[in-house]
């Protein structure tokens, strides 16, 4: 009965890896196979190439900028995101009432739209002559920047946007771990004359470290999936200035129909992907604190 | 609070059950022997333009009733329509008619997805064929098959702004009629965080910079689409025009996007603009100033690459399915319809008869800056194609960008497009 | 003093919310402000947030322009769809996951937990492929199935479950009830804050979507929202901002709505769905 008993269980897992099986683990393997084929409009049908693909990429220029677009990105919007989401929550967790469920829902609305619908309104706004953005920084004395149009200011742009999209969502995540931390903490330590900034060195901030951490690696991975903004409002130009990873894939799939570099760039991302899972797995183990 | 939940899940689930076998009742519809073809289209969005292409198509459909029927789909942009196009071919379920960006026939050429058309022309009157710009004709014919009909074109023009010109102390019914006086013209109208003098429409940049080559009288890729000659003298001269008008007397903006710029003039902040005849409805119906159409100026002759895109079958259909689709052809490109279909998006009429219709020449009495681009066919040829063209669009825009922002000069940017669009093009 | 320390604390607290707030509202504000606007009023120098005349057709232009009340539905179905079908498969996974011992389960619970680190947007080539072959392209169906088993679900739901006590099972067992029928009368309806959240969290998320349904789908017929709205952007000849903004009002009001007449509920589910980190 033990044996009937186990396949059961197995009967219940099988829709769910089904559908994993097909959409999620063997395309790890069908781009990891295609990447060693050219198989493009000079290869109609796939071309046995070994790593001729990789070799290619890397030896491409504009790869490199793509990637450094994309490391820019994460490493700019990641901090500012986190620390403005934190300053807020902090904020927001104090007492104050039904004001509270106004602020939040303005500070967190932004998620619930789609980002095309945001990066619409961002194009929109960062129009040089017409857009809202530079009449109002005129006042503070900054030039009037092309914005998207600017090889140097375009991923800049795309940063702010995505900050003001996603930084309510990290917010309501601290809010909650803000939320989990008990008071007596927090009065012991007045007790002791601890203020402010200490409270918050040695109370809140270690307290908070599974909601950082999951915050973090949240950030960390969707950064790696920047999509639609570009695709809306730059397009990955001007000059390649906002050629992300993603972007660069769909280019080479759905404008070139290079499926075989399509392959080839997919596999490195996902390589990239699991290794950063691996890190994270070795990482977590240690440095979360649980209140008993 | 639960009951409000329960009320929304119940409602769109109802909901989705409606649209679900809405949509299959739809299939159900569809009388027997009626042959339902799908033709996709690119259009921008700002205009009625979808509606014309609506309104023209069910005329047909009425008149081949129980027979034929198109339904036009709006694919987006040229690039959307490409796209789609060939994800629909390559998974075997092509459209039957569609319109793409005029180049990209070698590519479909490669992917053996287009069907030739000679046969179908010879039977057309007398003199159907020849009807048709010879520039436009350029575009459709490769290797001596012919494989679409021109719909869909149009030329680059040079739009300017009156009031400005005014404000600048230059006469507002002169336009500049040469680089060296567009130079001048521009650095007279530049007004310095408010007006630039002139915008060269970046999104389509390769398209205008093919015009400014084609004006110093060189080429970039040859008729066959097999040579590129990105480096001549010629196009090398006209980077650093360009180069010295963005980024060295700064009198235009180095980078924009297709459709930010028309905004751009009629929001004022460009005296003049470089782009397609085919915004000419939208400035006309959007711009509170008078302004004037020109000729793109010009170095050695006056010149222009011709764009747009063509009406093109599918190869890989049933042989009454192709002979339906060349009945709509036809049809959309008989003489009345062309000029209709100019009259209502701007777009130049693709045929010489079509100006000797009545309704056309109305439109053209009240507006003869319809007539421009028109005119600037004397000077335009067929717009480079070749195979890969998308990368070859990519090669060649990223070298314009870095150049025209001063990161690399126009010389060195020029050889590396040329030796990298000649491996991509072979 | 101290009094006053408290009040020019509390004035400060609240100057820094209600800017930062007016900041995050001020562009959608922006957005209904250019809807109403006609074509032409647009083209100020200085920005007009109070539209004056007020002009209500481009509302109706939006839906002459494109069918969006098509990829209205079309966006709930598929949204549906995917949650449907997520509720079974995570529901199913997260009992035996939490509560049976068989053989190779830390093992599967593993693959689950990668599904998660593994996007649509690291996978979405060789799922187009798989689709071309099995002649899927172009249908709603498309659009759904890389997402029909979730392994972010099943972590939650799992987490779920095991807050509930053997005990209960135990006596559920003898009084006749096991398996799927405890599953169904006793887990689920004690998990139920959980799946609500969750479901939340995929609507949210799918009505979202874009990179794979653009991928996917060609025609109206099957086009989504987002899509839609995204080919207003691409075009030729001029954009008209006050379509656009009506287009992009329209476009994310359903989500809005929502998340107004469910707030709280919305906000405990995100503030959930980071709980166990």
């Amino acid at each position: 009965m033990k044996r009937l008993e186990h396949l059961k269980c197995y009967g219940y897992i099988l829709p769910g890896l089904f559908f994993m099986g097909i959409f999620t683990f063997i395309p790890v393997f069908m781009s990891a196979y295609l990447s060693l084929f050219k198989w493009n409009v000079n290869y109609p049908e796939p071309h046995f190439t070994w790593f001729s693909n990789y070799v290619e990429v890397f030896k491409a220029p504009l790869f490199w900028l793509v990637l450094r677009n994309n490391l820019i990105y994460t490493f700019t919007t990641i901090p500012i995101s986190m620390s403005l989401a934190l300053f807020l929550a902090i904020l927001i967790n104090q007492k104050m009432g039904w004001i509270r469920s106004i602020y939040r829902g303005c500070l967190f609305y932004p998620t619930m739209i789609p980002m095309v619908a945001a990066a619409m309104l961002w194009v929109w706004i960062f129009n040089p002559g017409l857009g809202i953005f530079n009449y109002y920084l005129g006042f503070l004395g900054v030039p009037k920047i092309e914005w998207l149009y600017d090889m140097r200011y375009a991923l800049i742009a795309i940063i702010i946007m995505s900050i003001w999209k996603n930084f309510g969502y990290y917010m309501l995540i601290f809010l909650a771990g803000l939320q989990g931390i008990p008071n007596h903490y927090y009065e012991a330590a007045a007790i002791e004359g601890a203020t402010g900034w200490k409270q918050f060195r040695y109370i809140t901030f270690p307290m908070l470290a599974p909601a950082t951490l999951f915050v973090f690696v949240v950030a960390i991975i969707s950064s790696f999936q920047v999509f639609d903004q570009v695709f809306v409002m730059t397009q990955g130009g001007p000059g390649d200035r906002t050629n992300v990873l993603v972007f660069y894939i769909y280019q080479h799939a759905f404008r070139f129909w290079d499926l075989g570099m399509g392959s080839t760039l997919t596999t490195l991302f996902i390589s990239g992907l699991l290794v950063a899972i691996w890190l994270v797995f070795r990482v977590l183990g240690r440095r979360v604190y649980y209140e008993v | 609070m639960r009951k409000i939940i329960l009320l929304l899940t119940v409602f769109f689930f109802v909901a989705g059950l409606i649209g679900a076998s809405e949509t299959w009742a739809q299939k159900e519809k569809v009388k027997p022997k009626l042959l339902r073809l799908t033709f996709y289209y690119p259009v921008g969005v700002a205009g009625p333009l979808a509606r014309v292409i609506g309104e023209m198509t069910d005329k047909f459909n009425k008149e081949n009733e129980g027979k034929i029927e198109v339904v036009p789909v709006y694919s987006g942009d040229y690039d959307p329509t490409m796209q789609k196009v060939q994800t629909a071919i390559m998974a075997g379920n092509p459209p039957d008619i569609f319109m793409v960006e005029i180049s990209e026939l070698p590519t479909l050429l490669a992917m053996d997805a287009v069907l030739p058309l000679d046969d179908y022309i010879k039977k057309m009157e007398k003199g159907y064929w020849e009807d048709f710009f010879a520039p436009f004709r350029e575009n459709a014919t490769i290797g001596g098959k012919i494989y679409g009909i021109p719909f869909q074109r149009s030329t680059p023009v040079l739009y300017w702004n009156k009031e400005a010109f005014k404000t600048a102390g230059l006469d507002p019914d002169k336009p500049p009629k040469t680089w060296d006086e567009l130079k001048d013209y521009a650095t007279k109208l530049n007004i310095k965080d408010k007006q630039w003098g002139v915008t060269i429409s970046g999104g389509w940049n390769d398209w205008l910079f093919e015009a400014f080559v084609r004006q110093n009288g060189s080429y970039l890729i040859s008729a066959d689409g097999k040579t590129a000659n990105f480096d001549s003298k010629e196009a090398v001269e006209a980077l650093e025009f360009w180069v010295e008008l963005k980024h060295r007397l700064k009198v235009g903006p180095p980078h924009s996007t297709w459709g930010s710029t028309p905004p751009d003039f009629v929001g004022g902040r460009t005296a003049m603009l470089y782009h397609s005849t085919g915004i000419l409805t939208f400035l006309k119906r959007s711009a509170k100033f008078d302004f004037g159409v020109a000729f793109m100026p010009q170095k050695k002759t006056y010149g222009a690459a011709v764009g747009g895109a063509n009406l093109m079958i599918a190869k890989k259909i049933p042989k009454e399915r192709q002979e339906a689709a060349w009945k709509y052809i036809a049809w959309m490109s008989n003489v009345k319809n062309v000029a209709e279909w100019s009259v209502a998006s701007g777009y130049v009429a693709v045929r010489n008869s079509a100006y000797e219709d009545p309704a056309m020449k109305e439109h053209v009495s009240k507006n003869p800056e319809y007539l421009v681009a028109r005119d600037q066919l004397k000077y335009a040829h067929g717009k480079m194609m070749a195979k890969n063209f998308q990368k070859v669009r990519e090669i060649l825009k990223r070298q314009l960008d870095d150049s025209v922002a001063g990161k690399i000069a126009p010389a060195e940017a020029l050889k590396i497009a040329h030796k990298e669009i000649q491996a991509v093009i072979q | 003093m101290k009094f006053n320390w408290k009040l020019r604390n509390r004035l400060g607290l609240h100057l820094i919310l209600m800017l930062v707030s007016l900041i995050t509202v001020a562009p959608y504000f922006w957005i209904l402000s250019t809807s109403l606007k006609f074509r032409t009023d647009v083209f100020t120098p200085t920005p007009k947030w109070i539209p004056w005349p007020i002009n209500f057709q481009n509302y109706l232009e939006v839906f002459q322009m494109a069918p969006f009340h098509l990829y209205l539905l079309n966006t709930i179905i598929v949204v549906t769809g995917i949650l449907g079908v997520q509720l079974v498969t995570i529901t199913l996974a997260a009992y035996v996951f939490s509560r049976r011992n068989f053989w190779g389960r830390e093992f599967f619970f593993f693959l689950f937990l990668i599904q998660m680190m593994i996007p649509i947007h690291a996978t979405f080539l060789p799922n187009f492929l798989t689709l071309k072959k099995f002649d899927l392209l172009n249908t709603r169906v498309a659009m759904m199935l890389p997402f029909f088993a979730s392994g972010y679900g099943t972590f939650l739901l799992r987490q779920a479950f095991r807050q509930i006590p053997r005990s209960l099972e135990d006596a559920a067992v003898i009084d006749g009830c096991g398996g799927l029928r405890f599953l169904w009368h006793v887990l689920i309806p004690l998990a139920r804050p959980t799946l609500v959240a969750f479901s939340i969290i995929s609507i949210v998320s799918h009505w979202n979507d874009y990179l794979w349904p653009l991928i996917v789908t060609d025609t109206p017929e099957v086009r989504t929202l987002t899509i839609g709205l995204g080919m207003f952007v691409q075009q030729e000849s001029g954009a008209d901002w006050t379509l656009l903004m009506a287009a992009t009002a329209f476009v994310t009001a359903p989500m809005l709505l929502f998340f107004l007449v469910l707030q709280r509920k919305f906000v405990e589910s995100f503030m959930l769905s980071g709980m166990k980190g």
